[in-house]
C-alpha cells in the first residue's frame, strides 16, 4: 500500500474539532450558530449521497466529495459559498477524481430532478464555476484517505469477517460522513471506531484483537461515543430545522 | 508489486500551500515549450529570485470543467516525492482567470479575447530543468559516454521504480519527458496521462496512451488491462535509442509500429507469450509470417550487459518482462565502467538561454530563405523534399543553414547518403517538422559503427555536415508543439483539440491515431 496513515501529512493535516466548528464571520452576521452551521453540512452530505444514488455513483466517490465540501466550509463561508451549489460541484469533482466521470449535463439534470426549487436549478456554468473556486478554496488539495480502505483488511484480521459484520461495520462507516470525523481523525482511527461499535452491538469479543494494536484505545472509544452520540441525536435533525438553517442564510444581514 | 525498499515508499502527502498564490509572483522570461494547447514558461520568482518552469493549464474548449488530465497530474505529482521525479512547487492562478476561463470554457468568449494578451489560466509550477534527454542527445557534437548513459538509465529506472511502488503508471516514458538538469539529474515528467493503478484494478484502462514509438506491444493489441511493464517497454526503446544512436522503432501507423516490433523482437505467439492470441486486436495484428526475434544480432555491437539488459526489457509477453527493480540489479549497473555521479557529468549550456533567441531568429530567417529556395526551383525539385536535399552535398547545406554559434563545424565526412534518402527525409520533414530539434540528433561521432541504418531516420545528410541549428521543420519554435525543453508536458487538457503531436512531444513519436484518439481518452477511466 503506498499510503500510511501514521506518517502521512493526512494526518498533520488533521484539526481540532474546536477549529471545525468555527462560524465564518459572514455567516454568523447572519444569524448562522455552529449547529445549523452543522446542520447545513449534514443536509448537503445526505444530498450528495442521494445525488449520487441517482445517477449511480459509488460511495467512495461520494464519501471524497462530501470530504471535499467539509474542507471547503472550514475555509469559505456558506454565504459566498452557496452549499446547495457546493454540494453537486464536489460531487462532480470528486467524480473527476476518483475516476469515475460523470458529465456535467447529466448531474445537472439529476439536480433538476431533485431540487423542486427553481432558484436551485444550477446549470452547466454554474457547476463549472464553481469547481474552479473549489478547487481553490481546496488548494488543490484533492488527496483524501477514507476509512474504507483498510475495512477490509482489519476485518479479516480480527476475524470478523462475515457478511453481516461487514455490512454493519460498513454502513457505520458511510455514516461518518456526516459528521466531521474525516477532518478530525485518521481514517484508520474511524475505521476501528466502526469496528468497535459493530462487535459492541454484534456481542462479539475483539477485546484482545484491539489490545494487541498498537493503537490509542482510548481515541478509538472517542471516536465512537462521537459517532453514538450523532446517532442519539440523529432525530432531532429535522427538516424544519434545516429550512429555519438556511433561511437564516437567505436573508441578509 | 515487488516489495518495496524502505524508503521508497511515499508515506507522504504534500502539504497543502497556504493559498494559491497569484502567478504575478512570478516574472515570465521565456516560454520554453509552446503549442496550441498550452505553453510553459522559464519563470523567476520574484521574490526569492529563483527559475522555475511554469506551465499553464488551458482550460479553453473545455465542456467538462477544470480537465480530469491536469487533476490526475496534480494528484499524482502531490503524493510523489523523489529526487528523480519532477516536483511540483505549488499551483498558481492568476486573478480573474475563474471566470475567464470558464466563459471561454463555455464558449462565451472565443472571439475577442486574444490569447496573446489574455494572461489568465491556472499555472503548475515546477523546478527548472535546463534539457531533456532528447533535446540533450541531439545537441550537435554531443556524444553520452557510456557511464553517462548507465547514469541516465539509472536514475530513469530509480524514478520509475518509485513511482510504480507507489502504484502510479506514467505512461507516456519518452525522451523528451526525461528532464536533465545542469547537475546531471534527470526526473520524469509530464504526469499528463499517468494513471494510479492497483493490483486488483477491475476497471479497464485505456490502451491509446504512450507515443507510438515507444508504445508495447500489448497495447498495440488491445489491451485494456496492464501493468508498470508497459512503462518498462519504453525505458527499453529508450536504453537502444541511446545505445544505438537513433530511435529503434519508429512506426508511422498503428499496425507499422507492431510489424517494426515483430521484425525486431520476432512474432508472438502462444509460446513465447501465453494468451497473445486472445488478445483484442490479435487477428488484425497478426504478422502474416512468423518471424525470429533478432534483437541479439540486429545490435550485436552493444557491450554484452547492455544487450543482456535490453533482451530483458523487449520482452513482448509483459508478464516476462523486466521489472524496474530488478532492472537496477542487472549486471549492466553494476560492472566496469560503472554509472558515473551525477554531478560529475559536463553541463551543458542550456537550451533557453540568451542564445536560444538568436538561435530562433536566424531559424525563422532560414525558413524563409527556405521558403524562397523552395519557391523558386519548384519544378526541379521533388516537392516534398526538405531544401537541404537540393543539390545533396554538404557544402551546399552549408550555404542554407549557416551554423549557430553554438554548433561547432564537425569535419568529419559526411556519411554517405541513404538509398532510399528522400522518402525518408520527407516524412521527417513533414511529419516530425514540429518541435524536433533537429535533424542531427546522435552526431556521427557517436556509434558509427551502429548499424546507421538512415533509410527510416532520413537523417543521415546532416548528421555528417555542419550542424543546422534550425530544425526539422525549419520552424520548431513556432510550429512546434514543444520548444527544446519540453517535458514539462504541455499535453493538451482535453483531448479534444485535434493534429498531430498531442503528447506534446518535440515532435518526436508522433501520434499518427490523431485526434480521434484524442477525443476517446480524456474520459475513460
Amino acid at each position: 500500500m503506498a499510503s500510511n496513515f501514521w506518517t502521512s501529512t493526512h494526518y498533520k493535516e488533521l484539526k481540532d474539532p474546536e477549529e471545525i466548528n468555527v462560524v465564518h464571520p459572514l455567516d454568523a452576521q447572519r444569524g448562522i450558530s455552529v449547529e445549523d452551521f452543522r446542520l447545513i453540512k449534514l443536509h448537503m452530505s445526505n444530498y450528495i449521497s442521494k445525488l449520487a444514488q441517482h445517477i449511480k455513483i459509488r460511495q467512495r466517490v461520494v464519501a471524497t466529495a462530501v470530504t471535499y465540501m467539509r474542507r471547503v466550509y472550514t475555509r469559505k463561508s456558506l454565504t459566498e459559498y452557496e452549499p446547495r451549489l457546493v454540494a453537486p460541484t464536489c460531487l462532480y469533482l470528486a467524480c473527476k477524481a476518483e475516476e469515475s466521470v460523470v458529465h456535467a449535463k447529466i448531474l445537472v439534470f439529476y439536480i433538476r430532478k431533485l431540487y423542486a426549487d427553481e432558484k436551485f436549478r444550477y446549470e452547466i456554468k454554474d457547476i463549472l464555476e464553481m469547481e474552479m473556486k473549489i478547487l481553490e478554496a481546496l488548494e488543490f488539495y484533492l488527496v483524501v484517505f477514507h476509512p474504507y480502505r483498510s475495512l477490509p483488511e482489519y476485518l479479516q484480521d480480527s476475524g470478523l469477517n462475515d457478511t453481516s459484520m461487514t455490512h454493519l461495520t460498513w454502513g457505520l462507516v458511510n455514516d461518518t460522513y456526516r459528521m466531521d470525523l474525516i477532518l478530525t481523525h485518521p481514517p484508520y482511527l474511524i475505521t476501528l471506531a466502526c469496528i468497535y461499535i459493530a462487535s459492541v452491538y454484534k456481542e462479539k469479543d475483539i477485546k484482545t484483537w484491539f489490545e494487541e494494536l498498537s493503537v490509542d484505545m482510548n481515541i478509538v472509544k472517542n471516536i465512537a461515543m462521537e459517532i453514538l452520540d450523532f446517532y442519539e441525536n440523529h432525530r432531532m435533525f429535522t427538516e424544519e430545522r434545516v429550512h429555519a438553517a438556511f433561511n437564516k442564510l437567505a436573508t441578509s444581514p | 508489486m515487488a516489495a518495496a525498499d524502505l524508503g521508497m515508499l511515499n508515506l507522504e502527502e504534500a502539504p497543502p500551500v497556504s493559498g494559491s498564490r497569484s502567478v504575478d509572483c512570478f516574472e515570465k522570461l521565456e516560454q520554453i515549450g509552446e503549442g496550441t494547447y498550452g505553453q510553459v514558461y522559464m519563470a523567476k520568482e520574484n521574490k526569492t529570485g529563483e527559475i522555475v518552469a511554469l506551465k499553464k493549464i488551458r482550460m479553453d474548449n473545455e465542456r467538462e470543467g477544470f480537465p480530469i488530465t491536469a487533476i490526475r497530474e496534480i494528484k499524482i505529482l502531490k503524493k510523489l516525492h523523489h529526487e528523480n521525479v519532477i516536483h511540483l512547487k505549488e499551483i498558481v492562478t492568476s486573478p480573474d482567470t475563474t471566470r475567464m476561463d470558464l466563459l471561454k470554457a463555455c464558449g462565451f468568449v472565443t472571439i475577442f479575447v486574444d490569447d496573446n494578451k489574455y494572461k489568465g489560466g491556472i499555472y503548475m509550477v515546477f523546478e527548472y530543468m535546463d534539457h531533456d534527454l532528447t533535446g540533450l542527445a541531439d545537441r550537435p557534437g554531443l556524444r553520452f559516454t557510456v557511464p553517462q548513459i548507465k547514469c541516465y538509465m539509472k536514475q530513469l529506472l530509480t524514478g520509475l521504480h518509485y513511482c510504480h511502488v507507489n502504484q502510479v503508471l506514467h505512461r507516456d516514458i519518452k525522451g523528451s519527458n526525461l528532464l536533465i538538469d545542469n547537475e546531471g539529474n534527470l526526473k520524469l515528467a509530464d504526469f499528463g496521462l499517468a494513471r494510479s493503478y492497483s493490483n486488483d484494478h477491475t476497471g479497464n484502462l485505456t490502451n491509446r496512451v504512450i507515443t507510438l514509438w515507444y508504445r508495447p506491444p500489448e497495447l498495440l493489441l488491445g489491451a485494456t488491462k496492464y501493468g508498470p511493464a508497459i512503462d518498462m517497454w519504453s525505458v527499453g526503446c529508450i536504453f537502444a535509442e541511446l545505445l544505438n544512436g537513433k530511435p529503434i522503432l519508429p512506426g508511422k501507423t498503428e499496425s507499422e509500429q507492431l510489424n517494426k516490433i515483430y521484425e525486431l523482437c520476432g512474432s508472438p505467439d502462444e509460446n513465447n507469450w501465453p494468451g497473445v492470441s486472445k488478445m483484442p486486436w490479435f487477428n488484425q495484428m497478426k504478422s502474416t509470417r512468423p518471424l525470429k526475434r533478432r534483437v541479439r544480432e540486429m545490435y550485436r555491437h552493444f557491450d554484452r550487459h547492455a544487450l543482456e539488459l535490453l533482451e530483458k526489457m523487449l520482452v513482448l509477453d509483459p508478464s516476462q518482462r523486466i521489472s524496474a527493480k530488478d532492472a537496477l540489479d542487472a549486471e549492466y549497473f553494476w560492472t566496469d565502467p560503472l554509472p558515473c555521479d551525477p554531478k560529475s557529468l559536463p553541463t551543458y549550456e542550456s537550451s533557453h538561454e540568451f542564445q536560444t533567441k538568436k538561435k530562433r531568429q536566424q531559424m525563422r530567417h532560414n525558413e524563409e530563405a527556405a521558403k524562397k529556395q523552395k519557391l523558386q526551383h519548384p519544378p526541379q525539385q521533388h516537392s516534398r523534399l526538405p531544401p537541404q536535399q537540393h543539390g545533396g552535398g554538404q557544402s551546399h547545406a552549408a550555404a542554407h543553414w549557416p551554423s549557430g554559434p553554438n554548433h561547432p563545424m564537425n569535419n568529419a565526412p559526411p556519411p554517405p547518403l541513404p538509398a532510399g534518402g528522400p522518402s525518408g527525409h520527407h516524412y521527417y520533414q513533414k511529419q516530425r517538422g514540429g518541435g524536433a530539434p533537429g535533424p542531427n540528433r546522435y552526431p556521427p561521432s557517436g556509434n558509427q559503427s551502429g548499424g546507421y541504418n538512415n533509410q527510416s531516420r532520413g537523417g543521415s545528410y546532416s548528421s555528417g555536415g555542419p550542424y543546422p541549428p534550425q530544425g526539422r521543420g525549419g520552424a520548431p519554435y513556432g510550429a512546434g508543439p514543444r520548444g527544446p525543453s519540453s517535458g514539462y508536458g504541455v499535453g493538451p487538457p482535453n483531448y479534444s483539440q485535434g493534429g498531430g503531436g498531442q503528447y506534446g512531444g518535440s515532435g518526436r513519436g508522433q501520434n499518427p491515431s490523431g485526434s480521434a484518439r484524442n477525443q476517446q481518452y480524456g474520459w475513460q477511466p
